[in-house]
Protein backbone atom coordinates (compact mmCIF):
# COMPACT_ATOMS: atom_id res chain seq x y z
CA UNK A 1 0.00 0.00 0.00
CA UNK A 2 1.39 3.29 -1.05
CA UNK A 3 2.37 5.63 1.88
CA UNK A 4 0.29 9.33 2.50
CA UNK A 5 3.42 11.36 1.15
CA UNK A 6 3.55 8.77 -2.09
CA UNK A 7 -0.13 9.83 -2.71
CA UNK A 8 0.80 13.42 -2.12
CA UNK A 9 3.13 13.26 -4.71
CA UNK A 10 1.40 11.71 -7.08
CA UNK A 11 -1.46 13.90 -6.62
CA UNK A 12 0.70 17.16 -7.26
CA UNK A 13 1.91 15.96 -10.28
CA UNK A 14 -2.11 16.08 -11.27
CA UNK A 15 -2.73 12.20 -10.82
CA UNK A 16 -6.46 12.13 -9.72
CA UNK A 17 -6.50 8.73 -8.90
CA UNK A 18 -3.80 9.32 -5.96
CA UNK A 19 -5.76 11.96 -4.84
CA UNK A 20 -8.94 10.26 -4.80
CA UNK A 21 -7.32 7.54 -2.42
CA UNK A 22 -6.10 10.28 -0.03
CA UNK A 23 -9.58 11.45 0.05
CA UNK A 24 -10.81 7.76 0.91
CA UNK A 25 -8.53 7.03 3.59
CA UNK A 26 -9.05 10.64 5.25
CA UNK A 27 -12.49 11.35 4.37
CA UNK A 28 -13.75 9.58 8.07
CA UNK A 29 -11.58 11.84 10.15
CA UNK A 30 -11.85 15.21 7.96
CA UNK A 31 -16.15 14.51 7.95
CA UNK A 32 -16.13 13.42 11.53
CA UNK A 33 -13.83 16.77 12.94
CA UNK A 34 -15.86 19.26 10.94
CA UNK A 35 -19.42 17.52 11.63
CA UNK A 36 -18.39 17.56 15.56
CA UNK A 37 -16.84 20.95 15.08
CA UNK A 38 -19.77 22.39 13.54
CA UNK A 39 -21.99 20.52 15.42
CA UNK A 40 -24.52 19.16 12.38
CA UNK A 41 -23.99 16.59 9.54
CA UNK A 42 -24.71 18.52 6.54
CA UNK A 43 -22.66 21.52 7.29
CA UNK A 44 -19.87 19.70 8.16
CA UNK A 45 -19.84 17.51 5.19
CA UNK A 46 -19.69 20.70 3.27
CA UNK A 47 -17.23 21.63 5.52
CA UNK A 48 -15.42 18.23 4.73
CA UNK A 49 -15.95 18.78 1.04
CA UNK A 50 -14.20 22.31 0.94
CA UNK A 51 -11.76 21.23 2.71
CA UNK A 52 -10.51 18.44 0.05
CA UNK A 53 -10.72 20.86 -2.88
CA UNK A 54 -8.38 22.91 -1.09
CA UNK A 55 -5.75 20.44 -0.31
CA UNK A 56 -6.12 19.70 -4.06
CA UNK A 57 -5.75 23.02 -5.07
CA UNK A 58 -2.60 23.24 -2.50
CA UNK A 59 -1.30 19.75 -2.38
CA UNK A 60 2.18 21.00 -3.80
CA UNK A 61 2.63 22.91 -0.70
CA UNK A 62 2.27 19.15 1.21
CA UNK A 63 5.84 19.26 2.81
CA UNK A 64 5.80 15.70 4.37
CA UNK A 65 4.54 15.11 8.26
CA UNK A 66 1.70 13.78 8.93
CA UNK A 67 -0.93 14.27 6.21
CA UNK A 68 -3.40 13.89 8.93
CA UNK A 69 -2.12 16.79 10.79
CA UNK A 70 -1.42 18.62 7.32
CA UNK A 71 -5.81 18.23 6.09
CA UNK A 72 -7.35 18.95 9.39
CA UNK A 73 -5.43 22.14 9.72
CA UNK A 74 -7.40 22.79 6.32
CA UNK A 75 -10.46 21.90 8.00
CA UNK A 76 -9.73 24.38 10.83
CA UNK A 77 -9.45 27.10 8.53
CA UNK A 78 -12.47 25.99 6.36
CA UNK A 79 -14.62 25.95 10.02
CA UNK A 80 -13.36 29.13 10.82
CA UNK A 81 -14.09 30.49 7.37
CA UNK A 82 -17.88 28.96 7.62
CA UNK A 83 -18.25 30.13 11.02
CA UNK A 84 -17.46 33.66 10.08
CA UNK A 85 -19.91 33.43 7.03
CA UNK A 86 -22.67 31.89 9.76
CA UNK A 87 -21.91 34.70 12.61
CA UNK A 88 -22.54 37.54 9.72
CA UNK A 89 -25.77 35.51 8.52
CA UNK A 90 -27.14 35.55 11.90
CA UNK A 91 -25.61 39.59 12.86
CA UNK A 92 -27.38 40.46 9.34
CA UNK A 93 -30.78 39.06 9.93
CA UNK A 94 -31.86 39.59 13.26
CA UNK A 95 -35.40 38.14 13.13
CA UNK A 96 -33.57 34.96 12.11
CA UNK A 97 -33.96 32.13 14.75
CA UNK A 98 -30.61 29.98 15.79
CA UNK A 99 -31.16 27.16 13.65
CA UNK A 100 -31.26 23.80 15.82
CA UNK A 101 -28.45 21.08 15.25
CA UNK A 102 -29.71 18.47 12.64
CA UNK A 103 -30.37 15.50 14.53
CA UNK A 104 -32.45 13.72 12.34
CA UNK A 105 -29.76 11.81 11.07
CA UNK A 106 -29.17 10.19 14.51
CA UNK A 107 -30.14 6.99 14.79
CA UNK A 108 -27.23 5.68 16.86
CA UNK A 109 -27.31 5.95 20.76
CA UNK A 110 -23.73 5.73 21.08
CA UNK A 111 -23.56 8.62 18.80
CA UNK A 112 -26.65 10.41 20.30
CA UNK A 113 -24.22 10.28 24.07
CA UNK A 114 -20.98 11.24 21.92
CA UNK A 115 -22.75 14.14 20.41
CA UNK A 116 -24.53 15.41 23.32
CA UNK A 117 -21.82 14.71 25.72
CA UNK A 118 -19.34 17.37 23.23
CA UNK A 119 -21.69 19.78 23.37
CA UNK A 120 -22.14 20.38 27.12
CA UNK A 121 -18.11 21.38 26.51
CA UNK A 122 -16.99 24.98 26.11
CA UNK A 123 -16.28 25.69 22.82
CA UNK A 124 -12.30 25.51 23.37
CA UNK A 125 -12.59 22.48 25.35
CA UNK A 126 -14.88 21.26 22.53
CA UNK A 127 -12.45 22.04 19.73
CA UNK A 128 -9.23 20.65 22.10
CA UNK A 129 -11.09 17.23 22.40
CA UNK A 130 -12.19 17.33 19.10
CA UNK A 131 -8.68 17.64 17.29
CA UNK A 132 -7.02 15.55 20.18
CA UNK A 133 -9.06 12.55 21.35
CA UNK A 134 -11.82 12.57 18.11
CA UNK A 135 -9.22 13.32 15.31
CA UNK A 136 -6.04 11.96 16.99
CA UNK A 137 -3.47 15.03 16.74
CA UNK A 138 -0.91 15.21 19.52
CA UNK A 139 -1.16 17.94 21.70
CA UNK A 140 1.54 19.98 19.79
CA UNK A 141 0.07 19.51 16.36
CA UNK A 142 -3.34 20.61 17.54
CA UNK A 143 -1.51 23.42 19.15
CA UNK A 144 0.00 24.28 15.77
CA UNK A 145 -3.20 24.00 13.64
CA UNK A 146 -5.51 26.06 16.16
CA UNK A 147 -2.46 28.79 16.96
CA UNK A 148 -3.21 28.19 20.84
CA UNK A 149 -0.69 27.71 23.07
CA UNK A 150 0.60 24.03 23.73
CA UNK A 151 -0.30 24.59 27.98
CA UNK A 152 -3.60 26.22 26.77
CA UNK A 153 -4.46 22.88 24.64
CA UNK A 154 -3.65 20.72 26.89
CA UNK A 155 -5.42 22.01 30.12
CA UNK A 156 -8.39 22.32 27.67
CA UNK A 157 -7.79 18.39 26.57
CA UNK A 158 -7.89 17.59 30.06
CA UNK A 159 -10.51 19.25 31.53
CA UNK A 160 -12.53 18.19 28.47
CA UNK A 161 -12.12 14.86 28.72
CA UNK A 162 -12.79 14.22 32.36
CA UNK A 163 -15.85 16.53 31.50
CA UNK A 164 -16.34 14.29 28.75
CA UNK A 165 -16.14 10.84 30.70
CA UNK A 166 -18.60 12.07 33.68
CA UNK A 167 -21.47 13.21 31.00
CA UNK A 168 -21.30 9.87 29.24
CA UNK A 169 -21.15 7.62 32.30
CA UNK A 170 -24.07 9.97 33.61
CA UNK A 171 -26.05 9.27 30.35
CA UNK A 172 -25.28 5.38 30.98
CA UNK A 173 -26.69 5.79 34.46
CA UNK A 174 -29.58 7.07 33.69
CA UNK B 1 2.78 6.72 28.23
CA UNK B 2 1.64 8.61 24.95
CA UNK B 3 -0.22 11.58 25.46
CA UNK B 4 -2.90 9.45 23.49
CA UNK B 5 -3.07 6.56 25.79
CA UNK B 6 -4.74 8.83 28.65
CA UNK B 7 -7.97 9.33 26.38
CA UNK B 8 -7.69 5.63 24.16
CA UNK B 9 -10.96 4.31 25.09
CA UNK B 10 -12.67 7.75 23.88
CA UNK B 11 -10.87 7.59 20.62
CA UNK B 12 -11.72 4.62 20.08
CA UNK B 13 -15.24 5.70 20.42
CA UNK B 14 -15.00 8.15 17.65
CA UNK B 15 -13.02 6.09 15.74
CA UNK B 16 -16.12 3.76 15.71
CA UNK B 17 -18.21 7.05 14.96
CA UNK B 18 -15.64 7.99 12.02
CA UNK B 19 -15.77 4.62 10.69
CA UNK B 20 -19.68 4.26 9.99
CA UNK B 21 -19.68 7.29 7.32
CA UNK B 22 -19.42 5.94 3.95
CA UNK B 23 -16.89 6.63 1.88
CA UNK B 24 -17.48 5.78 -2.23
CA UNK B 25 -20.40 8.78 -2.38
CA UNK B 26 -18.48 10.95 -0.50
CA UNK B 27 -15.24 10.44 -2.62
CA UNK B 28 -17.18 10.32 -5.99
CA UNK B 29 -18.60 13.96 -4.73
CA UNK B 30 -15.62 15.22 -3.89
CA UNK B 31 -13.69 13.89 -7.11
CA UNK B 32 -16.72 14.94 -9.23
CA UNK B 33 -15.94 18.79 -7.90
CA UNK B 34 -12.38 18.49 -8.66
CA UNK B 35 -12.75 17.18 -12.33
CA UNK B 36 -15.54 20.51 -12.74
CA UNK B 37 -12.98 22.88 -11.35
CA UNK B 38 -10.07 21.19 -13.07
CA UNK B 39 -12.28 21.87 -16.62
CA UNK B 40 -13.79 25.27 -15.78
CA UNK B 41 -10.22 26.39 -14.79
CA UNK B 42 -9.14 25.03 -18.51
CA UNK B 43 -12.37 26.61 -20.29
CA UNK B 44 -11.35 30.29 -18.78
CA UNK B 45 -7.76 30.13 -19.25
CA UNK B 46 -8.34 28.76 -23.08
CA UNK B 47 -10.83 31.53 -23.53
CA UNK B 48 -8.89 34.40 -21.93
CA UNK B 49 -5.86 32.67 -24.27
CA UNK B 50 -8.01 32.95 -27.36
CA UNK B 51 -9.22 36.36 -26.98
CA UNK B 52 -5.83 37.87 -26.28
CA UNK B 53 -4.75 36.31 -29.50
CA UNK B 54 -7.72 37.89 -31.15
CA UNK B 55 -6.91 41.10 -29.91
CA UNK B 56 -2.97 40.45 -31.42
CA UNK B 57 -4.56 39.05 -34.28
CA UNK B 58 -6.66 41.89 -35.05
CA UNK B 59 -3.74 44.33 -35.52
CA UNK B 60 -1.90 42.86 -37.73
CA UNK B 61 -2.93 44.91 -40.57
CA UNK B 62 -1.99 47.96 -38.93
CA UNK B 63 1.25 46.33 -38.45
CA UNK B 64 1.89 45.53 -41.98
CA UNK B 65 0.98 49.41 -43.26
CA UNK B 66 2.76 50.98 -40.85
CA UNK B 67 6.53 48.52 -41.92
CA UNK B 68 4.75 49.36 -45.82
CA UNK B 69 5.09 53.29 -44.79
CA UNK B 70 8.71 53.03 -43.14
CA UNK B 71 10.29 52.06 -46.40
CA UNK B 72 9.28 55.46 -48.21
CA UNK B 73 11.18 57.76 -45.96
CA UNK B 74 13.72 55.24 -45.74
CA UNK B 75 14.04 55.31 -49.39
CA UNK B 76 14.29 58.80 -49.65
CA UNK B 77 16.53 59.27 -46.81
CA UNK B 78 19.25 57.04 -48.58
CA UNK B 79 18.90 58.79 -52.26
CA UNK B 80 18.60 62.59 -50.42
CA UNK B 81 20.95 62.77 -47.65
CA UNK B 82 23.20 59.64 -47.29
CA UNK B 83 24.42 61.84 -44.08
CA UNK B 84 21.22 61.55 -42.45
CA UNK B 85 20.35 57.66 -43.19
CA UNK B 86 21.42 56.57 -39.51
CA UNK B 87 19.52 59.31 -37.50
CA UNK B 88 16.16 59.29 -39.97
CA UNK B 89 15.97 55.18 -39.56
CA UNK B 90 16.46 55.56 -36.07
CA UNK B 91 13.94 57.88 -35.85
CA UNK B 92 11.52 56.06 -37.39
CA UNK B 93 12.23 52.91 -35.96
CA UNK B 94 11.56 54.65 -33.30
CA UNK B 95 8.13 56.13 -33.64
CA UNK B 96 7.03 52.49 -36.00
CA UNK B 97 8.39 50.87 -32.46
CA UNK B 98 6.08 53.39 -29.70
CA UNK B 99 3.22 54.43 -32.17
CA UNK B 100 3.09 50.24 -33.44
CA UNK B 101 -0.13 49.01 -31.77
CA UNK B 102 1.42 45.44 -32.05
CA UNK B 103 3.26 45.57 -29.01
CA UNK B 104 0.32 46.84 -27.03
CA UNK B 105 -1.58 44.23 -28.17
CA UNK B 106 1.23 41.56 -27.38
CA UNK B 107 1.60 42.95 -24.24
CA UNK B 108 -2.40 42.86 -23.57
CA UNK B 109 -2.75 39.14 -24.76
CA UNK B 110 0.36 38.56 -22.09
CA UNK B 111 -0.66 40.16 -19.33
CA UNK B 112 -4.34 38.43 -19.81
CA UNK B 113 -2.68 35.61 -20.35
CA UNK B 114 -0.31 35.54 -17.14
CA UNK B 115 -3.82 36.98 -14.84
CA UNK B 116 -5.46 33.92 -16.06
CA UNK B 117 -2.81 31.53 -15.24
CA UNK B 118 -2.29 33.11 -11.71
CA UNK B 119 -5.44 33.39 -11.31
CA UNK B 120 -6.55 29.75 -11.56
CA UNK B 121 -3.08 27.80 -11.26
CA UNK B 122 -3.06 25.68 -8.11
CA UNK B 123 -0.71 27.04 -5.60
Amino acid sequence: MRSDPDLAQAAARGNEAAFAELVRRHQGKVRGMARRLAGSDAPGDDIAQVTFLTAWQKISTYAGGTFSSWICSICWREFLQWRRRQKMEIEFDETAEIIPFDRSADQNEMRMDLTRALETLSEAQRVCVVLCVATGLTHQEAADVTGWPLGTVKSHVLRGVALLRTRLENANVA
Amino acid sequence: MREQDAYKDLSDLFRVEDNTLAAEPFTRQVMGRVRQQKRMRRVVVGGLGLIGAGIAAMQLPQLFAEWAGLEKPLADALATAPAELSTAAVSQINAAATGNPMWIAIAAGAALCVFAVSAFERA
